[in-house]
């Protein structure tokens, strides 16, 4: 029998980086052995619940179109909103909505990783992320937001703050953007 | 008690261990125990070798078919297949038993395969409705996994999310986030580490 791979290794097969020989070595062991068997389950069982968790739009972060676009072919309803550096919007969320998405446009120039910030008027924060991955020369961050969270957020100004994190040729603030919460809202109200 | 029309291949090695519990059996052993005159260690034999096998076979059919339920369909109908050559003792070398049912996976996937390819010509042609089960049955995990994913980091989570759900490449990640692929590969490795240690230990920061 060949050596165990490593858990890494077996979660590789679930992805589209697994070539087929990676794909034939791996099923060879598997078939051989029932720990590693039970691993590669257990990555199933993860890959699955993180596309599952990510359908029912229950997750925050930070993504591309390509998700985007995944959770508009599985149905998803999302609301898009756009910001440039500095703009002010007013911003609702309405009952049917599962994700809201923002797109905030910069020029992140010289930037490898942002850090944000979002504070209410008063001064207080009310979230923050650290190393948010950005290419290089990018002129958008994207940011998904489960609507049940937006429901639950102060109906209040907030300001969201994006720096330049360490390891990033441009430190600093990248830029800022105002968001007018309006709360949430019925179609019928 | 081995029946003499059972080929010698399979009787040596089952004779030496009939007192060890099935469980506890090497493959080879078990699949020789499926051809044992006694049928109710054959049976017993036969609901180990199932256990043992067919979650495999149903991994196998999820990364090469359409969905869970043809990954299921293909479980039963491999087993049935290795278990009935056992039965009749046409399992070349039963220390083997685990590529024969490797073998006989790949086997019958591609007709499947060719069945699927069939039917989803049929799909497009009369438009009906996709009747595929996708992979909704897994809401005890998820309501696991979402604490977990949301105590990772964001770049780890960026990366999961992208390979998981939209199913991209690590070249096509490395790209969307100015990175390299052998540094995307490490971020998820990382990142699924982070998510058992949290899952298992039931934290989440």
């Amino acid at each position: 029998m060949t050596t165990c791979p490593s858990f890494g290794e077996l979660a590789d097969y679930w992805t589209t980086d697994a070539t087929p020989a990676d794909v034939e070595r791996i099923e060879e062991h598997v078939f051989e052995c029932e720990r590693c068997a039970r691993l590669l389950s257990e990555a199933d069982r993860l890959r699955a619940g993180i596309g599952a968790v990510a359908q029912s739009g229950a997750v925050q972060a930070f993504v591309t179109d390509a998700v985007l676009n995944r959770l508009a072919r599985d149905g998803v309803r999302v609301r898009s909103y756009s910001l440039d550096p500095g703009e002010a919007i007013h911003c609702t969320v309405w009952a049917d909505d599962d994700v809201v998405v923002t797109r905030l446009r910069a020029d992140f120039t010289g930037i490898a990783s942002v850090d944000a910030e979002m504070r209410l008027d008063s001064g207080e924060q009310w979230a923050h992320a650290a190393d948010i991955p950005i290419r290089d020369g990018a002129t958008e961050l994207v940011l998904a937001l489960p609507a049940s969270e937006i429901r639950k957020a102060p109906v209040a100004p907030m300001r969201l703050t994006l720096r330049g994190a360490a390891g990033s040729a441009r430190t600093g603030v990248v830029a800022e953007y105002v968001f007018h919460h309006e709360g949430a809202l019925e179609r019928n109200s | 008690m081995i029946d003499d029309s059972v080929p010698r291949r399979y009787r040596t090695a089952a004779m030496h261990s009939e007192s060890i519990p099935l469980a506890a059996r090497a493959d080879g052993a078990l699949a020789r125990a499926v051809s044992a005159a006694d049928t109710e260690e054959a049976s017993a034999a036969e609901t180990e070798l199932y256990r043992r096998f067919a979650p495999r076979v149903r991994l196998f059919g999820l990364k090469h078919l359409s969905d869970r339920a043809a990954a299921e369909d293909l479980a039963q109908q491999v087993m049935l297949v290795v278990i009935s050559r056992l039965r009749a003792g046409q399992v070349r070398d039963p220390d083997q038993v685990g590529s024969f049912v490797l073998g006989t996976s790949r086997m019958m996937a591609a007709g499947l395969r060719r069945v699927e390819r069939r039917r989803a010509a049929l799909h497009l042609r009369f438009d009906s409705p996709d009747e595929r089960v996708y992979a909704n049955d897994l809401s005890l995990d998820a309501t696991r996994i979402a604490p977990c994913l949301a105590a990772i980091r964001e770049r780890e989570r960026t990366i999961l999310l992208l390979t998981y759900y939209a199913e991209r490449s690590a070249s096509e990640i490395a790209d969307a986030l100015g990175s390299t692929p052998g540094a995307v590969r490490v971020g998820r490795h990382r990142a699924l580490a982070a998510m058992r240690e949290c899952i298992e230990g039931g934290k989440t920061s």
